[in-house]
């Protein structure tokens, strides 16, 4: 009767944790379309996995410390009563190793009570230091058996003929991956702008978010107020590489290796470079304080479309030239 | 039945060591914590005024050097000294020899404290020390061996106790380690080149590294555990199977783990892979240690409350469980991948060395100094504030690392949809980490204070006490002899009764793992794969290299760009093995503080930055927490070893042409006028700057990694 009673609430208890838990694994498993998401979602699963476990081991606890209690009081208010215990629960004193305590000791821990230490001391005496003849806490050896079999597969997975892939592999993949996570990111979007398509943006709130941009990237050699230092002053007309919102992007972009203007394409979006190169020009002509020397040609602003296109066809060649 | 024999121990060397334990803890824990500082404040490397010696990344090898060998070292031998006598029941074999183990293990750590800060250093981790001090390490070891098995062969006890195995175990790890490890030709006084080069010389630097954690700061403080954890709690051990079966599994398996620190490196696979699995392998192992401890403890829990003693072992056995659970977890490739070269590993160890080590030292220096100075312990009060200031010292140093280390990962990590770096300005996932650098220091000032705070109470309970230098004991004398063994005994009294053959299969089981591992990789070429373009440094660029090892800067800056994709679109294309052939030492570094610098080569930036960010970091990257290295644009370049060098580098096998040591000096001088014209051409014209250390690093640095980009260029 009551047994049936335990297994039945241990059956709503374990849907109920199932269910509770795989809901979690789900949502935390939707959203993981990003590069990582295989993983993560395994992982969210194993992890949810784990939790139901945990959840129902911590129950089935709960359920046993409860019965537990439940015999001591009844036990206790029949001692004190001088009540005969009823049968049902007189039946419920825990037997010498149940099967519970079976699969524990088998399993789990099975240590020698402290009261019975004596039977086990082996009499070693070292400077005092006695021994006890405890066996190994069988989890303890389950645990050293579960990671070297666990480590037996890995080794067979990645070297012995199983098809885990080597670094090199993985980064293959990877990169794959992301290749085409890009292409489709990248579809129809305004950070497809080149030095070709790019324009000047005169946004004041845009500029503002450029002035940020320069403030912490390029501020350190072209100074705070682009007078210039390590790098060239940015607010005269003399353009080594060229000026105009074009020539300007693209130097940002790829960068003058040879000179110490790093390439930024790595590091800032193009709509980001965009930004940027529309703040420095906003501020042509602003003289700051301490400017360096004019270098390069002056810059003419002409009608924007044929300097673009040189730009366009002799990448290299142009910041060359105009030195 | 035997008469009884009378003798004495000897307390005063352990007492010796004890002190030196604790007032090296103290140093050691300072340096640290300007360590902390310097992060936050970067003008405390006192560095831009000129003065090159107390720059992080000198002090970083003096810090590690001093908790590890001082502190910990002495705290060993301390243990071993105390509880050798007593469970061998006789005194030490010569006190001669103690004394001598004592006084040059000093001067070790003296020299280690001068040459450090000097920039004398093979930039090996936990193996800093110049060569002329490896041999001195030699013979303190060799010293501290015939003590201690003197002490075992003049024994009056018939078996050797578990403490025991864990001594000679470490005893013959540690010196085949410290031997193997040194393998280096000199050049100068304190100069050298290892053996080993490149990826092998990572394997071997491992192999060492991962097994100087575990054989001078796991094992024989297991050991030191063993006696002094029963003792304190007066309670039987737990169970002698458990420390039979977890000794040898321990011993055995530790030793294959090192190259979970080369994940995702240049390492072959097979090796990462063995690395992988032998540290999951060690989870069991090494919790059987603290499981016997704690179980130990059954019947004494109520004392734990009250006694402080027990409080710090309690703590430090369990700080050991949980830094030996989460090692083999960081051994995953799959979350190696994102601890690795963060401050997670600086959490990691912290762990390991303030709770295991810090706090069963002071455990067993709680309970060894009122013992020694036939006194009760000054104040419990005091000892415990030292736990609570120990105990939140730990939290608040380890919690704002993993922190800060998950952090930083995840901004290195970070794509833009578009595929750019989130965070592609490497300083922003430094600054980022500043606040947590912050509570570190302050984690970390609240363990020393407790230190202070300990260290006070144990000289308060030295005078108030009378110490006992020679401890009257008795027992009655063994037959010369291996013990007896009868039938029916547990098999494993065997061998306990005969120390020798302890040490001999312990040697024989700490060898398989590091011949597996490291035979192939030294014997076998095909094991790094050779590529053509690949040449030596030039005499300028060694000497620049020899700079940039001086300095620490492999402290900061890891030279090994892994294959992940957030790390060739940031660095360039990931590292090749058969890259680092000539790299002796290999300088792949453990730790990102900076970026790393593999592919810093090429003119990625120009000479004139490299002079600036020398000269003041913050110019080229503002916000940077780098020290300033003016010294290297003042300091005359000395070429003067170069051919030295040559000859030694040759000697191991870098294909410089004979007689070419004649030729260094004119052929580094005249590399030196380039780098000095490049630099005038980009307006840094400081007269004589061909003649300063700066030209050599600068052309170091334009020389890393870019090897195979000449292959790459002569393909098209």
């Amino acid at each position: 009767m009551k047994s049936l009673k335990y297994l039945l609430t241990l059956v709503v208890m374990l849907s109920v944790a199932g269910s509770a838990w795989s809901q979690v694994a789900d949502a935390a498993a939707a959203p993981a379309a990003d590069p990582t998401g295989e993983f993560a979602r395994i992982m969210t699963w194993v992890l949810g996995a784990i939790g139901a476990l945990l959840f129902i081991v911590a129950m089935a606890y709960v359920v046993r410390v409860n019965q537990f209690l439940y015999k001591r009081v009844l036990t206790l208010e029949a001692q004190r009563n001088g009540v005969n215990l009823p049968d049902d629960v007189a039946s419920l004193q825990p037997k010498e190793d149940d099967f519970w305590t079976k699969m524990r000791k088998k399993y789990w821990e099975n240590p020698v009570p402290i009261e019975r230490e004596a039977d086990i001391d082996l009499h070693h005496d070292y400077d005092g230091i006695r021994e006890l003849d405890n066996s190994l806490p069988p989890w303890w050896v389950n645990l050293f058996i579960v990671t070297i079999i666990w480590s037996a597969i890995y080794m067979f997975y990645y070297h012995f003929g199983g098809s885990g892939p080597s670094s090199s592999e993985e980064y293959k993949m990877d990169m794959e991956k992301a290749k085409k996570e890009i292409a489709i990111a990248s579809a129809g979007s305004a950070n497809m702008v080149d030095e070709n398509s790019v324009t000047l943006l005169t946004d004041a709130a845009v500029v503002a978010q450029g002035e940020t941009i320069y403030t912490s990237n390029c501020a350190a050699c072209h100074g705070q107020a682009l007078e210039g230092g390590i790098g060239p002053n940015l607010t005269d007309q003399n353009w080594i590489h060229g000026g105009g919102i074009k020539n300007v992007f693209k130097t940002i972009k790829v960068g003058v290796p040879d000179k110490g203007m790093v390439a930024w394409e790595k590091t800032l979006r193009a709509s980001d470079i965009q930004k940027v190169a529309s703040f420095i020009l906003s501020k042509q002509g602003t003289n700051p304080p301490n400017a360096k020397a004019p270098q390069g040609d002056i810059w003419k602003d002409e009608a924007a479309a044929p300097a673009a296109d040189t730009t366009a066809t002799k990448p290299a060649a142009t910041g060359a030239e105009s030195k | 039945m035997s008469r009884i024999e009378q003798f004495q121990y000897d307390n005063k060397i352990v007492r010796a060591f004890g002190m030196a334990s604790f007032i090296w803890s103290l140093v050691g824990m300072l340096v640290g914590l300007i360590l902390a500082f310097d992060l936050i404040f970067p003008q405390l490397n006192l560095s831009e005024s000129g003065i090159p010696y107390f720059t992080f990344g000198r002090l970083r090898p003096l810090h590690t050097n001093a908790v590890i060998f001082a502190f910990v070292g002495n705290g060993i031998f301390m243990g071993i000294y105390y509880s050798l006598q007593r469970l061998l029941k006789t005194r030490m074999f010569s006190d001669k020899l103690s004394w001598i183990h004592f006084w040059s293990w000093q001067v070790v750590i003296l020299l280690a404290a001068y040459t450090l800060p000097m920039g004398f250093t093979t930039s090996s981790e936990y193996a800093e020390l110049p060569w002329p001090v490896d041999l001195l390490i030699t013979l303190v070891w060799v010293v501290f061996g015939i003590n201690m098995f003197g002490t075992i062969i003049k024994r009056r006890e018939s078996h050797i106790y578990v403490a025991i195995w864990f001594y000679i175990a470490t005893w013959v790890t540690v010196a085949v380690l410290h031997i193997v490890r040194s393998f280096e030709l000199p050049y100068s006084l304190f100069g050298s080149y290892t053996l080993f080069s490149g990826v092998q010389d990572a394997l071997v630097q491992w192999w060492y590294g991962h097994n100087a954690v575990a054989f001078f700061l796991t094992t024989p403080y297991l050991g030191i555990m063993y006696y002094f954890m029963p003792k304190a709690a007066n309670r039987p051990v737990y169970s002698y199977k458990l420390s039979i079966i977890h000794f040898w599994a321990l011993i055995f398996i530790y030793i294959w783990a090192g190259p979970h620190h080369l994940l995702y490196s240049s390492l072959p696979d097979w090796v990462q892979s063995l690395g992988t699995v032998f540290s999951i392998m060690l989870i069991a192992p090494s919790w059987g240690g603290m499981l016997n401890g704690l179980l130990t403890l059954r019947g004494a829990w109520d004392r734990v409350r009250q006694d402080p003693v027990l409080k710090f072992m309690v703590v430090a056995v369990s700080a050991y469980g949980m830094a030996t659970f989460e090692g083999p977890m960081l051994s995953v490739k799959s979350i190696n991948a994102i601890s690795h070269f963060t401050d997670w590993t600086i959490a990691h160890v912290h762990v390991g060395a303030l709770g295991w080590n810090g706090f069963l030292t002071f455990g067993v220096l709680y309970w060894l100094w009122p013992r020694m100075y036939r006194t009760t312990l000054y104040s419990v009060k005091m000892a415990n504030i030292h736990f609570w200031l120990g105990s939140l010292g730990i939290a608040f140093y380890a919690i704002p690392m993993y922190w800060a280390g998950w952090t930083q990962a995840m901004m290195w990590k970070e794509f833009t949809p578009e595929g750019t770096l989130v965070w592609g300005n490497f300083l922003d996932t430094v600054t980022q980490l500043i606040p947590l650098y912050a509570i570190r220091a302050l984690g970390g000032t609240l363990f020393f204070v407790g230190t202070v705070v300990g260290v006070y109470n144990l000289f308060k309970t030295a005078a108030q006490g009378n110490f006992l230098a020679n401890e009257a004991a008795e027992a009655p004398a063994r037959e010369i002899g291996p013990a007896t063994f009868t039938k029916g005994e547990y098999w494993h009294r065997w061998i306990e009764g005969r120390p020798m053959q302890m040490l001999l299969w312990s040697t024989l089981l700490i060898s398989v793992g590091g011949i597996v591992q490291i035979i192939p990789m030294a014997f076998m070429e095909s094991q790094v794969p050779k590529i053509a373009s690949v040449k030596p440094y030039t005499p300028l660029e060694l000497t620049g290299r020899d700079l940039y090892i001086r300095e620490g800067c492999v402290g900061c800056h890891s030279q090994q760009v892994r294959p992940f994709r957030s790390e060739t679109e940031r660095y360039g294309e990931y590292s090749k093995s058969g890259e680092y052939i000539y790299d002796r030492p290999f300088l792949w570094g453990s730790k990102r503080t900076g970026p790393d610098l593999w592919r810093e080569g090429g003119n990625k930036r120009t000479d004139s930055w490299h002079y600036n960010h020398m000269l003041d970091p913050t110019s080229t990257s503002p916000g940077s927490i780098m020290p300033s290295y003016a010294a290297l644009l003042e300091t005359d370049l000395d070429l003067s070893e170069l051919p030295a060098k040559i000859g030694a580098l040759r000697t191991l096998g870098t294909p410089y042409p004979e007689g070419f040591e004649n030729e260094a000096i004119a052929n580094a001088q005249a590399q030196a006028r380039e780098v000095a014209k490049r630099l005038a051409e980009q307006d840094i014209k400081d007269q004589g700057i061909e003649n300063k250390e700066i030209v050599a690093l600068i052309a170091y640095l334009q020389r890393l990694g870019t090897d195979i980009k000449v292959e790459a260029a002569a393909k098209k």
